[in-house]
């Protein structure tokens, strides 16, 4: 997926662990994992807003577009359209 | 009383489809039996094995026997196949679990087998009616048979490719909803 979640990085920086944000979140220990992981398939306004919330980050600092191979070719291709 | 779950409607079902599933293992053994006998009874009429009488198999109604019994072979065989598998599907409905992709599968192979069945029909009617024309009736029988092209069963089959799709695309989106955080 061309978005990934810098949940692993933004922990680091807080000194915080997994279970604990879970537990501030409300959100389950597996779920959060799939959050990591990047397996999620999308993302909650209100588990964004959690997040943002204990983590005191912007939903930018959380999400990364990192562009596949297919993206770029769509890419280039709206391009030459243009 | 609930349609999904345990102690539903969906578990009834597939408790009824034991019996049906039991059934029709019973209906393949007599078929078989009944196979197997007359085999032993042409090969022992003259009180030994005798390989020739193979010719003879059937006597007189060979030409009804053969295509007879071709047809309840496969009735028999894509019976079992579609029990079996509404057997699975009932399964996940007791419990209370639908949409899985497993399912969208079964039903697949349900409209599959219910399309090998009709055209097997189909077959099988040309079979018969090729023999009738060929060699005629067995003596001192009137063969009447009416060779319909039974559309509640193109019906059902179409009911069932879409039911299949239903399905799949209900997995996909359960998929994607278990993967929402």
């Amino acid at each position: 997926m061309a978005i990934r979640v810098t949940l692993d990085r933004l922990l680091l920086e807080r000194r915080m662990s997994l279970t604990e944000l879970c537990e501030r979140v409300g959100i389950t220990l597996a779920n959060l994992s799939i959050l990591k992981t990047g397996k999620a398939r999308a993302i909650r306004f209100s588990t964004l807003t959690a997040l943002c919330r204990e983590l005191q980050c912007q939903p930018g600092d959380l999400l990364l577009y990192e562009p596949s191979p297919d993206d770029l070719e769509v890419e280039e291709a709206v391009q030459a359209a243009e | 009383m609930k349609a999904l779950g345990r102690g539903s409607i969906a578990s009834f079902l597939h408790t009824a489809l034991l019996f049906a599933w039991v059934g029709l293992w019973v209906a393949a053994a007599l078929v078989l039996g009944a196979l197997g006998y007359s085999l032993f009874l042409a090969f022992t009429r003259e009180g030994a094995i005798n390989a020739a009488a193979l010719s003879e198999l059937g006597g007189a109604g060979w030409q009804v026997v053969v295509p007879a019994l071709l047809g309840a072979g496969v009735a028999i065989g894509g019976g079992l196949v579609i029990v079996w598998r509404l057997r699975r599907l009932f399964e996940s409905f007791s419990t209370g679990d639908p949409f899985r992709r497993e399912n969208a599968q079964h039903l697949r192979v349900i409209w599959i087998a219910l399309l090998i069945m009709e055209l097997a029909r189909y077959a099988t009617l040309a079979l018969f009616s090729a023999l009738m024309a060929t060699y005629g009736p067995p003596e001192g029988a009137r063969i009447d048979y009416d060779p319909d092209l039974n559309l509640w069963n193109w019906a059902e089959i179409l009911i069932l490719i879409v039911l299949a799709e239903i399905f799949r695309e209900g997995a996909r989106l359960r998929e994607e909803q278990e993967l929402t955080i």
